[in-house]
């Protein structure tokens, strides 16, 4: 954000940039567009190169659209594809608006070189949200553009002008976009055209097949673990199996002489051998013997001690009416979550080359210019000649918004002056992970004369998430007060009630916990949408009924009615026991989006079999419905693959399992069979999408088995203590 | 009566003990020594020392009662839902072979052996005490109709049972524990057991 | 050690050091298809499932030197965009995979599946389909393998009408 601030500080305009280069025509690029409205007609320059330009130009130019000679846009894309359909979402907005069909539309991600990188992150449900009106805006402008130079080089008037597919017809003439666009050296920039309406829009709304369906289903090499430079050798480094284990010395005679070994290196902070192969590396490392400063015999409950109410710093971050006064009637539940692990598929891995002053980083990261900026600050290099080329990640989940393995890889390569490439293992992606939290709630409701409830107090603790992340800077934690990442899903929805308050408590923990798939939303939600079917119960109201009676009536309480109402119709929420099935409902906001889940669960063997889930989500305008369901059915699964399987527990200093299988999560036969998902428009606007939907899950099937057996289950993963 | 006996015993055996020490190296001594045991004592000794092997994690985790194989000290159900399938193999397409190799792999900790499968579920012993096992053992028509002699070599030459003693690494690089008898005393005690009948001590 | 393989059809020789090197890392270093993932190195997760003498293994435990004069089909052989397995034509038309990086491992075990089951009932895929996806695809990919089944019953009618 820092680069783009300077920007936009400097630039008074918006810049164009056009060049030429193998293959393309015209490279246009846009100076800081998002930053700024204010818009001077002026062309930058023409580059004949097809690497991508550094000029001297402090208005560092962001390269968004290139035309080919086979008239293709390449969309250079600010945001990463991390399997949540970004890459297709803005296809479809692209192609919309410069009047191209959406096969002649290429999302590339942006190398840092394009200048056009998110330089904060890819996360947090925004990218389709966030671009939806500058990558309109810029589309069309390329757009008119491109009209404008037609006319001129066909001499007709622009208003006899129109579009089809990226060919402009006039007076009986043609000319494809590739054909304008080429040798034009000088554009002129108009300004910002009105755009389309929603109804002109061929693509923006539709089930437009994922534009990297092709090359995920025919194993095309496009993941960070697929990575390869020429000359490229083999890295890997020594970690720790204990928590907090600071690096002191090794001893690394063993290894030196090794088949394959090319060199290793001890640095400051850590050890790191290179060889010809990825098995002589791995072989290499484990003939290293480490000193290490570790704690000592910490276990899980020493954990859970940390992790309770009360203990750490407290910030109110949400107050209605008056406090809940301890007395008679009043309700209290305690809810538990374990230590998550983001267990994606694809290990964080990255190829580093680093040569004379600059550097090459291919990797799978969600945050390209913190990467960038770490490479350049260890090795001393100017940012500007480190360039991250970003791949497809395979999973992100919030696991690669730190990649300090970046850092060793360029150190690697540096000693030994070519390539290398570095992964994790599977054991160490488990030890080091960033993970999410474990959290503790006490929650406290006090139900008046006719069944509602007139106070209700949230108070949870829950260790880092945005917190010491590389992402935030230090100063902001203490101005904010509260991590903005634990409290999401922590706000009571149920602002109808007279006197609410939600408190949050941080503790820090011994090792790192940081970004997991909707931060705290999982564990709150969890926690809360049991506690308000527990009243429910005790109240003696459908649980549908009791929620939708104490929600506010401000837009967004409106949008959640709404999901709520949509959910139960479509489920047909019942209260009743049918063939051993019950249902369970919950409901939550996250990111501006409401949710609702029904789940529907039943008890086989003394294990809990979630059948059917149905989800509402009121995403706002949805761009690409069929994405929006592929996030919700994800979101099902991987959210009650955490609920019911999923924990991490620490055993003499060492987090543990090491491995999927003892690390247990949802397996085919272990997801629903069903998901049946509800799309409502609540705003104009495309909104959060591939977060929001993990909310409710755990509470929908909790509340599922407690109307079910009887037993209120208040930890993750969900066990039935009795048998049933 | 018992007092004579006693005495007719001891003066065999000191006489057989004069006669080792007089004429044999130490080694003769001790085997002469274990000869004069009698035969139920010898028997039972190789008994459970067999007993003792087929019960361990590593030889009865492949002999569930259930269906499903074991794995580890723990002795917990194979991950991933693994089970015995039509032929011992697991499933159709993803089963034992689709990880397991005919030997160790010491990459993955994934263990081999050739005819890498679960026993047949006539011999599941999870669960039995090891005079049901032995009965299972022994009944030809739960152990696939095998004579004693059969039995030995398959107990003693198979590459599978004799894995216990090789079982190599686990994912995490440790060593599997070995079956508390040693390979060659186990072979041993099987020879003996079947040498004096197979009989399965009653308490 | 020169070790023979028929990759895709195509006899391939390659020279290796350690022979006991797991076949996915000569799949993907040596002979260059990155199709085949690797995910966990234990044979837990199944993204480097490929097909041995048409058998779904998972390469990261299997040692180079069993596969010496054996075929291998890996994601990329299976088929192409021009005439994809009935298994990938399937994952294409459910628009299965999110981020996508487990999915070749699923597609193998699953044409392996179909090899065995033409037919697989829901319980077949819940017993052999046991590879890990952590974007949670797998209420789509249930869909697409049986819609693959369809897709390879209706092929193979068609081919023994044209027969």
């Amino acid at each position: 954000m820092a680069d783009n601030k300077s920007d936009s500080k400097k630039v008074s305009r918006r810049k164009f940039l056009v060049r030429g280069g193998l293959g393309t025509i015209g490279v246009v690029a846009i100076g800081t567009y998002i930053f700024r409205n204010s818009i001077r007609r002026e062309i930058l320059g023409t580059v004949n190169s097809l690497d991508l330009p550094y000029t001297d130009n402090t208005d560092k130019p962001m390269v968004w659209f290139e035309v080919t000679t086979e008239n293709n846009i390449l969309l250079h894309s600010p945001k990463v594809e991390m399997g949540q359909g970004t890459f297709t979402g803005i296809a479809q907005m692209a192609a919309d608006e410069l009047s191209v069909s959406m096969n002649q539309i290429q999302v590339v991600h942006a190398a840092s070189s394009t200048g056009n990188i998110d330089s904060f992150a890819t996360g947090g449900s925004t990218s389709i949200s966030g671009l939806w009106k500058p990558l309109r805006e810029l589309s069309a402008l390329l757009r008119e553009m491109l009209l404008k130079e037609a006319a001129r080089k066909m001499n007709i008037g622009i208003e006899e002008l129109t579009i089809e597919d990226g060919v402009i017809f006039g007076n009986e003439k043609s000319m494809t976009y590739a054909q304008v666009a080429e040798g034009v050296e000088n554009w002129k920039v108009p300004d910002t055209p009105v755009l389309k309406s929603l109804n002109e829009y061929k693509y923006i709304g539709k089930p437009i097949a994922r534009v990297d369906l092709d090359a995920k289903v025919f194993g095309d090499p496009i993941f960070g673990m697929d990575a390869q430079l020429p000359d490229m050798l083999y890295g890997a480094v020594v970690r720790s199996t204990k928590i907090g284990a600071k690096f002191i010395s090794a001893d690394t005679s063993a290894a030196e002489n090794m088949i394959g070994v090319v060199k290793v290196i001890v640095e400051e902070d850590f050890v790191g051998v290179v060889a010809n192969s990825l098995i002589e590396a791995e072989n290499a490392k484990d003939a290293i013997n480490v000193t290490w400063e570790s704690y000592e015999n910490l276990n899980t409950e020493a954990i859970l001690k940390i992790m309770t109410v009360g203990n750490g710093k407290s910030t109110i971050i949400q107050k209605h009416g008056d406090a809940l006064e301890e007395q008679d009637g009043v309700e209290i539940l305690e809810f538990r979550t374990p230590i998550g692990a983001h267990a994606q598929i694809e290990p964080n891995g990255v190829v580093a080359s680093v040569e004379g002053d600059s550097a090459i980083i291919r990797i799978s990261t969600q945050v390209i210019g913190l990467t960038r900026k770490e490479v350049a600050s260890r090795l001393g290099l100017d940012v500007e000649n480190v360039n991250v080329i970003p791949t497809y990640l395979g999973g992100g989940f919030g696991r690669r918004l730190h990649t300090p393995h970046a850092v060793q890889a360029a150190v690697m390569s540096k000693a030994v002056g070519k390539p290398v490439k570095y992964f994790f293992s599977r054991k160490e992606e488990f030890q080091h992970d960033m993970f999410r939290p474990p959290t503790h709630h006490i929650i406290k409701g006090r139900l008046n004369g006719e069944g509602y409830l007139d106070g209700l107090e949230h108070q949870f603790v829950s260790g880092d998430v945005g917190n010491h992340s590389a992402l935030m800077p230090d100063f902001l934690p203490p101005i904010i007060g509260a991590d903005i990442g634990a409290i999401r899903g922590g706000f009571i929805q149920y602002t109808g009630i007279p006197n609410f308050r939600s408190v949050y408590w941080h503790v820090d923990l011994p090792f790192a916990t940081s970004w997991w798939r909707s931060l705290g939303l999982l564990a709150n939600t969890f926690a809360m949408e049991s506690f308000m079917d527990e009243m429910a119960l005790k109240a003696n109201k459908n649980a549908v009924d009791f929620r939708l009676a104490q929600i506010g009536d401000d837009a967004i309480g409106v949008r959640l009615k709404n999901v709520i109402s949509a959910a139960a119709e479509k489920s047909g929420y019942s209260e009743e026991i049918i063939d051993g099935r019950a249902m369970g409902f919950a409901a939550s906001i996250d990111a501006n989006t409401p949710c609702a889940q029904v789940a529907e669960v039943s008890i086989v063997d003394n294990e809990i079999i979630v059948h059917k889930v149905t989800v509402s989500l009121d995403p706002g305008l949805a761009v690409n419905p069929d994405q929006i369901r592929a996030q919700c059915e994800g979101c099902v699964i991987m959210g009650m693959s955490a609920v019911l399987y999923e924990q991490m527990y620490v055993e003499n200093g060492e987090l543990q399992p090491t491995i999927y299988g003892p690390y247990k999560m949802a397996l085919m036969k272990n997801a629903p069979k069903e998901i049946d998902v509800v799309l409502l428009q609540g705003k104009d606007t495309p909104g959060a999408v591939g977060e929001p939907p993990l909310g409710p899950i755990g509470a929908a099937i909790a509340n599922a088995v407690r109307r079910l057996t009887g037993e209120r289950l208040t930890e993750f993963p969900l066990k039935l203590t009795k048998t049933k | 009566m018992k007092l004579k006996t006693w005495f007719i015993f001891l003066a065999i055996s000191s006489i057989g003990v004069l006669l080792a020490l007089a004429n044999s190296p130490k080694i003769f001594e001790y085997r002469l020594l274990e000869n004069q045991q009698s035969e139920i004592y010898k028997s039972d000794d190789a008994y459970n020392k067999m007993m003792d092997v087929l019960t361990h994690q590593r030889c009865m985790n492949c002999h569930p009662n259930d269906n499903i194989p074991k794995q580890g000290n723990d002795r917990h159900p194979h991950y991933f839902g693994m089970a015995r399938g039509e032929d011992n193999k697991g499933f159709q397409a993803t089963n034992c072979n689709t990880c397991h190799n005919s030997e160790n792999n010491k990459y993955s900790g994934v263990p081999g052996a050739p005819h890498w499968s679960l026993a047949p579920a006539s011999m599941g012993w999870e669960g039995l005490s090891r005079a049901q096992i032995a009965e299972r053992l022994l009944d030809k028509s739960t152990n696939g109709n095998r004579s004693h002699v059969e039995l030995i070599k398959h107990m003693t030459e198979d590459d599978l049972v004799l894995w216990a003693w090789q079982p190599g690494v686990d994912a995490e690089g440790v060593q599997r524990t070995i079956p508390p008898v040693s390979k060659e005393d186990f072979k041993k005690a099987v020879e003996i057991w079947f040498a004096n009948g197979a009989v399965i001590p009653t308490k | 050690m020169e070790i023979s393989l028929i990759v895709n059809g195509v006899l391939k020789t390659v020279h290796i050091e350690d022979e006991n090197t797991p076949l996915l890392w000569v799949i993907r270093d040596i002979l260059d298809l990155k199709g085949t993932k690797f995910g966990c190195g234990k044979s837990a997760c199944g993204a480097c499932t490929l097909h041995v003498d048409d058998e779904a293994v998972r390469s990261c435990s299997y040692p180079v030197k069993f596969a010496d004069g054996k075929r291998i089909t890996t994601i990329e052989g299976l088929g192409d965009r021009e005439n994809p397995h009935p298994v990938q034509q399937a994952w294409v038309e459910e628009i299965v995979p999110q981020c996508g990086y487990c999915q070749p491992g699923f597609m193998m075990a699953t044409a392996a599946l179909l090899k065995k089951v033409p037919k697989p009932t829901d319980e077949d895929i819940d017993k052999n389909i046991i590879n890990v996806c952590r974007c949670g695809t797998y209420y789509r990919m249930r869909k697409a393998i049986h819609k693959a089944a369809e897709i390879q019953t209706e092929k193979d009618s068609n081919e023994s009408n044209m027969v």
